[in-house]
């Protein structure tokens, strides 16, 4: 039969059947106890992390080691607009828009990050200068495209300062 | 009840016959019967597999609570283990240690969480004595998680930082989930080529 094993019992009088199963309770039992110790230790929820620091710590050491060719990247984060500015010279405020769910759109920003980016391509660091009532949940996003933005270093420092 | 064997089953009537009862009754066949096991073998060995896959050894590094909802964001590393500052709407909590209501914060003028301060710096003097006792001294790193809910304004996240740093811990890093992926994944992706 298909399968099954030769015990090579030859052809004596008390013959045995050439068939033979494996015992496979003892193997459902360790898969069984195995699953539910998984299950129990699982996290399911996918957390990550925003690397970020605060304005004034290694955020802008690379700019300050070439200053005459990297401008400094500043974001202002206002309630109702986010201002950017390179080397001083401010661009045009990007109003704040919140979807159904709350969620700010950054289309706009995104795409003016992708504007800075190529024109200074070595500049990694951001400054993202924050008022007071802003919610996290905007801080977030804002940090979030900033990184997506291929502005992977990002400091935080309060807007009053 | 009996338990009877699968296949032809005649009547009684022709189960006595001559004929047609003979033949029923000349191919006896085993009353026991195995319970065939292989597919739900297979199936543990797939589920194990995927558990296995999915399985994280470094274990909850956040403990979510209900009152704090985490935004959600696309470019993210992977969450190291270092303490912990939770601020909910209501409160700042270390480790399990109420440090203060966010109301009274907000009134507040100062520019850091004096209460805050004191916590970790003992948490760092705690760290830096049992490593030292181990002579492993450098390996404060100053990591710190800040899991705040997406609600709290930007007044009281900054004193967190501000404390978060002058007690030595300036690595900071806002918890977040991870957002469905899609675009962001993407750009990760792109973003962890052009590094390597």
């Amino acid at each position: 039969m298909a399968g099954g094993m030769d015990l090579g019992g030859g052809g004596g009088k008390g013959k045995k059947p050439l068939d033979t199963t494996i015992n496979l309770v003892p193997f459902i039992d360790l898969m069984a106890v195995t699953i539910v110790f998984l299950i129990m230790t699982a996290v399911w929820t996918q957390l990550g992390r925003l690397q970020v620091s605060q304005s004034g710590q290694n955020a802008s050491e690379e700019q300050q080691q070439d200053p005459n060719q990297l401008q400094p990247v500043t974001l202002l984060i206002t309630e109702k607009e986010l201002k950017l500015s390179v080397g001083g010279a401010q661009l045009e405020p990007i109003p704040i828009v919140h979807d159904d769910k709350g969620k700010m759109d950054v289309q706009k920003l995104t795409d003016k990050l992708k504007e800075l980016k190529t024109q200074q391509p070595e500049q990694n660091a951001i400054t993202v200068s924050t008022e007071d009532n802003v919610k996290y949940e905007d801080l977030v996003r804002v940090i979030d495209t900033c990184i997506g933005g291929q502005f992977p270093s990002v400091s935080v420092s309060p807007a009053s300062t | 009840m009996a338990i009877i064997t699968p296949g032809k089953r005649f009547g009684k009537r022709l189960m006595h016959s001559k004929i047609f009862g003979h033949h029923a009754m000349l191919g006896k066949k085993s009353v026991f019967s195995d319970l065939n096991v292989t597919p739900l073998v297979d199936m543990f060995v797939i589920l194990v597999l995927f558990l296995i896959a999915n399985f994280s050894a470094t274990g909850e590094i956040l403990s979510m609570s209900k009152d704090i909802q985490l935004p959600e964001a696309a470019n993210t590393d992977e969450l190291q283990l270092a303490p912990v500052v939770q601020v909910s709407q209501e409160s700042v909590i270390v480790s399990g240690t109420m440090i203060g209501r966010v109301d009274d914060l907000t009134r507040e003028d100062y520019l850091n969480i004096p209460a805050l301060e004191e916590k970790l710096r003992e948490m760092k003097k705690q760290f830096e004595d049992l490593h030292n006792a181990a002579n492993d001294s450098g390996a404060f790193k100053g990591d710190v998680n800040i899991q705040a809910d997406r609600q709290v304004q930007f007044r009281i996240i900054k004193r967190v930082m501000f404390s978060c740093a002058s007690a030595g811990y300036g690595n900071i890093a806002f918890a977040t989930m991870a957002a469905g992926s899609g675009e962001g994944g993407e750009k990760k992706k792109d973003e962890t080529a052009s590094r390597d």
